[in-house]
């Protein structure tokens, strides 16, 4: 179990804002902190890790105090089990990947080490160097590197986000894997409606330093009760007129659904928008795959 | 997507499904969900809900004679037709309410629709849903 009760001023485009939040995060909970730019989710990734010091309040690490306001105690970074990977990708450029990796290790551990270059698919390119990478490996170095100090929090704060479409998917992919596989506590910074979706338990809407909402993602971002039982969260990604009708392609999951929808309707739609397609549990079919 | 609100009926329920009226001013329309009013709150007599069916799930009718099994057969006005050259949009009004359907082109031809036609909007229970309010 993890506890925040942090409190900080901040002050974000000239204005003070306090940041003031109270949560609970699980064992082997992946929750994402969603919210507008400036809204102080990195800040709070940075107070989880040491990097920046609350005002008041407390960090709780399954049950031992890295921070607390009252008691004087603050935990510098090193002594704080965290692993941390940012939107840059922060390798040493002078060290191979399994040098990287084996930096975050705090102690050698050849099995762990060979098992991380494996599940991050590293293992053939295992002596080269950081520059000679596409950014889909570098990210995928720096989070081995994360996750190779065993750390009781894995933080990441728009990890993904400088990656093209295709690389984002397999890497989201990668990520609940390694979570699961690690029995990793993850808190993750994402703007990406589907990552959220795919990856999170539980997602809190950070607003001007407050929490607004929170929950599955399914509770928070689908706010309006519909009685469709095939209900499924996705962005739009084209609307084509076609006739008296429009196409609305939308990418769920990885994959992407088509559905007619009127001019009207399309004419409140634009790509890019998070929607819900929601169909009756009398519509779809069943096709067993064998 | 067409969105009338209603009021709630009457509702009849088994195990996991439940079959609700609603009351759009004097129009009934019937819905059939899988939600009781045990696992959805909403669905309590007197309550006001949204009732939504997409428009290509409305078929119409002219001069229907005749059984059909289909609950909801509402009345309507033709007010506007839209052709286009695989499917047409077709504008209803019924009471103060505006039903929309999307039926095919070559169905528009064979009934020989056209602007002021009294037809009737066909339904199945199973394509209208309901939104709470």
């Amino acid at each position: 179990m993890i506890e925040l009760n942090l409190k900080k001023l901040l002050n974000i485009e000239n204005k003070d804002q306090t940041l003031d939040i109270d949560i609970k995060i699980k064992t082997r909970e992946f929750i994402t902190l969603f919210g507008k730019s400036g809204a102080g989710k990195t800040t709070i990734l940075k107070m989880i890790a040491g990097l920046v010091q609350p005002d008041e309040g407390f960090i709780k690490v399954n049950g031992q105090l890295w921070f607390d306001k009252e008691k004087n105690i603050n935990l510098p970074p090193q002594k704080r089990k965290v692993g941390f990977v940012f939107q840059d990708y922060a390798l040493f450029p002078n060290m191979t990947v399994e040098q990287n990796i084996k930096f975050g290790m705090e102690k050698e551990d050849k099995n762990f080490l060979k098992e991380l270059l494996e599940i991050t698919e590293l293992y053939d390119i295992k002596d080269r160097k950081p520059v000679t990478l596409s950014g889909g490996q570098r990210q995928r170095v720096a989070l081995a590197r994360a996750v190779a100090r065993k750390p009781d929090i894995l933080l990441l704060d728009e990890p993904l986000s400088a990656l093209d479409f295709e690389i984002r998917q397999k890497l989201q992919e990668k990520l609940k894997e390694i979570h699961n596989r690690f029995d990793l506590t993850t808190v993750l910074v994402s703007h990406d409606f589907s990552e959220i979706f795919k990856l999170s338990n539980r997602v809190f809407v950070l607003e001007n330093g407050k929490i607004t909402r929170s929950g599955k993602p399914e509770d928070v971002f689908v706010q309006e009760r519909l009685s469709g039982k095939v209900k499924f969260s996705g962005e739009i990604l084209g609307i084509k007129k076609d006739d008296v009708v429009c196409i609305v392609s939308v990418l769920i999951g990885g994959n992407i659904i088509k559905v007619i929808a009127t001019q009207e309707e399309a004419k409140s739609l634009s790509v890019g928008d998070k929607v819900v397609i929601a169909s009756k549990a009398f519509n779809p079919f069943i096709l067993k795959i064998d | 997507m067409n969105k009338l609100k209603g009021y709630i009926k009457n509702i009849n329920s088994s195990q996991n499904l439940s079959i609700v009226e609603i009351d759009l001013n004097g129009i009934d329309i019937c819905s059939i969900v899988v939600e009781t009013p045990e696992t959805a709150s909403y669905l309590k007599t007197g309550n006001q809900v949204f009732v939504l069916f997409k428009e290509t799930e409305v078929s119409i009718g002219k001069n229907v004679q005749g059984l059909i099994s289909l609950r909801n057969q509402i009345p309507c006005k033709v007010t506007k037709i839209e052709k286009g050259k695989i499917l047409s949009k077709i504008d209803l009004e019924c009471k103060e309410h505006r039903i929309v359907s999307i039926i095919t082109t070559s169905s528009v031809e064979r009934l020989n629709l056209s602007i002021g036609d009294e037809v009737t909007a066909f339904i199945k229970s199973n394509e209208v849903s309901l939104m709470e309010i």
